[in-house]
């Protein structure tokens, strides 16, 4: 039949980046293994002319983690941390995505909250301490407040900006076959259209959020922050290194298990 | 112009007196001027014009996506004041939703409808081979050429069993190859489902070969200048003669 070849002509050639992308990534791994290796030298090195209380060496650093992993203080640090993590990233993240498309859809919405949204706006979430400590205390749950704000904005900004770059011509499209409505429209066209900026938005605000646990518990909720900045206040160098690369390394893991997800879902881009 | 409104019994589609009259920059643009037709169920007919001669502002306004300032729309009796189920649109940038497959752009509509599942699966299957897109139900749009993509849109807006197919340019951002194979299979389509068509087209060979009744439009304002009834069997050969006079006939309705 013509129609097949036609269609098999039209479908282009097979193409070869996959292939070559693998070649790529291949590249990109060796050689961050290549910049990890010279940079931990490069603290070695470095470290050999400096006293351990300003630069303690890699080893001095990877003994501290051993031993605080092994006493069992890091897993209670990290288990804290969480506790106002995920609350704090979950709240935040739906109502900055709920929040974000409801204005961006709505221009009656939009105006009304306008100026309210640039008021507050500019307002670092730590500066907001005052009320997580009036509001809820110095506990788990004032820490998750200031990590909620954080989350808020960012998955605000992202979702608003997604949901207003969605073409009318789709909307056209979905008002001609029938569809009637806004919460309709938004649920068949506007989210999953602006699904890939408010998925980078909630990716953001989740390091994001990271951030906002440990500073929000150097005022004094348990966690890795307070660890940090007990070991800080003792010129423990070595602990606080150990303690911030728990965060790396929990915000990595966090992360790629994010990518892994957002890859799936937009298999279509 | 008079239109008998009691003419329309038998028309599917009734443009009358629409005028569309936008505020740009420099005072306000006169895009369509008064313009009248009919179309009676079945028939093909084809609106050329060049560009700013109004024919996006017309489509749209039939489409139900634009209001008209002046003048009335109506399909088989209803007047239309907004996008219209029983009209089907297809666009030339295709707007299929990418997140979307091929089979899932098609269902699109159908999800509304209180049809059985069974029912909707059916219909889309037959859909997809209608435009021969089998093997590639599964696909999703980016990896689809720009004839199989209008193929999608051609199939989404024939899900809803719509009796009026509004179609802008919808070949104009194909290859010459494809566009010839999609203008086939169009009129076998249009053959088969008896549907009414509207073709907006700035190519005159197009509408000659695809049109029973060609609108040619002039611009500034956008208005009809001269109304053109092909009287050739199909398939139509553009290298006869009488598709010539035709041809040129069209031609010099928009040089005029």
């Amino acid at each position: 039949m013509t129609m097949a070849t036609d269609v098999q002509r039209e479908l282009g050639q097979p193409s070869e980046t996959g292939v070559s992308r693998i070649d790529l990534d291949g590249r990109r791994i060796v050689l961050g293994v290549v910049g990890l290796i010279g940079f931990v030298l490069l603290w070695w090195v470095g470290s050999l002319f400096q006293p351990s209380y300003v630069l303690p060496s890699p080893v001095a650093v990877a003994e501290t983690f051993i031993a605080e992993a092994s006493s069992g203080e890091m897993h209670a640090a990290l288990g804290q941390s969480v506790r106002h993590w995920l609350p704090g990233a979950v709240v935040g993240t739906a109502l900055g995505i709920a929040v974000g498309v409801s204005l961006a859809w709505s221009s009656l919405l939009d105006d009304l909250a306008s100026p309210i949204v640039r008021l507050l706006r500019p307002v670092p979430p730590l500066a907001l301490i005052g009320f997580a400590i009036a509001w809820f205390g110095i506990n788990h749950t004032g820490a998750a407040f200031i990590v909620a704000v954080g989350a808020f904005w960012i998955n605000f900004y992202a979702s608003y900006g997604g949901v207003e770059g969605v073409s009318d011509d789709l909307l056209d499209v979905a008002r001609s076959l029938d569809v009637k409505g806004d919460l309709a429209l938004v649920r068949s066209v506007v989210l999953p259209a602006a699904l890939p900026e408010i998925l980078t938005g909630i990716r953001t605000g989740i390091g994001r959020s990271w951030m906002l646990v440990v500073a929000a518990e150097m005022f004094g909720v348990p966690g890795i922050g307070r660890e940090i900045l007990r070991a800080s206040n003792n010129l423990q160098v070595d602990v606080v290194i150990a303690y911030i690369l728990v965060l790396s390394l929990a915000f990595l893991l966090v992360d790629i298990a994010f990518r892994l997800v957002q890859r799936r879902v937009l298999v279509w881009r | 112009m008079a239109i008998d409104d009691g003419s329309t019994d038998d028309a599917r589609l009734s443009v009358a007196n629409v005028g569309k009259r936008y505020s740009g920059q420099q005072g306000p643009v006169q895009a369509l001027e008064d313009v009248s037709f009919e179309i009676r169920p079945g028939e093909f007919v084809c609106v050329v014009g060049p560009s700013g001669s109004g024919k996006t502002t017309l489509f749209r306004i039939v489409g139900g996506l634009e209001e008209a300032t002046t003048g009335n729309v109506s399909l088989n009796g209803d007047s239309v004041t907004g996008p219209h189920p029983d009209t089907g649109i297809v666009f030339q940038e295709y707007h299929l939703f990418p997140w979307r497959t091929v089979r899932a752009n098609i269902a699109f509509g159908l999800e509304r409808t209180d049809l059985p599942e069974a029912e909707r699966e059916r219909r889309v299957a037959d859909l997809i081979s209608l435009v021969g897109l089998s093997g590639f139900e599964d696909s999703y749009p980016k990896s689809l050429s720009g004839g199989m993509k209008q193929r999608v849109g051609l199939a989404r807006a024939l899900a809803m069993d719509p009796s009026l197919l509004l179609l802008d340019e919808p070949f104009g951002a194909l290859d010459a190859q494809t566009k010839t194979r999609l203008q086939d299979e169009l009129l076998d389509i249009w053959a088969r489902t008896e549907k009414t068509v509207l073709f907006i087209t700035h190519d005159v060979e197009e509408a000659v070969t695809l049109a029973d009744r060609i609108l040619v439009m002039d611009s500034d304002p956008g208005r009809i200048h001269d109304v053109v009834d092909v009287d050739l069997p199909r398939p139509r050969s553009r290298t006869d003669p009488e598709f010539g006079e035709y041809y040129e006939r069209v031609l010099e309705g928009i040089r005029d």
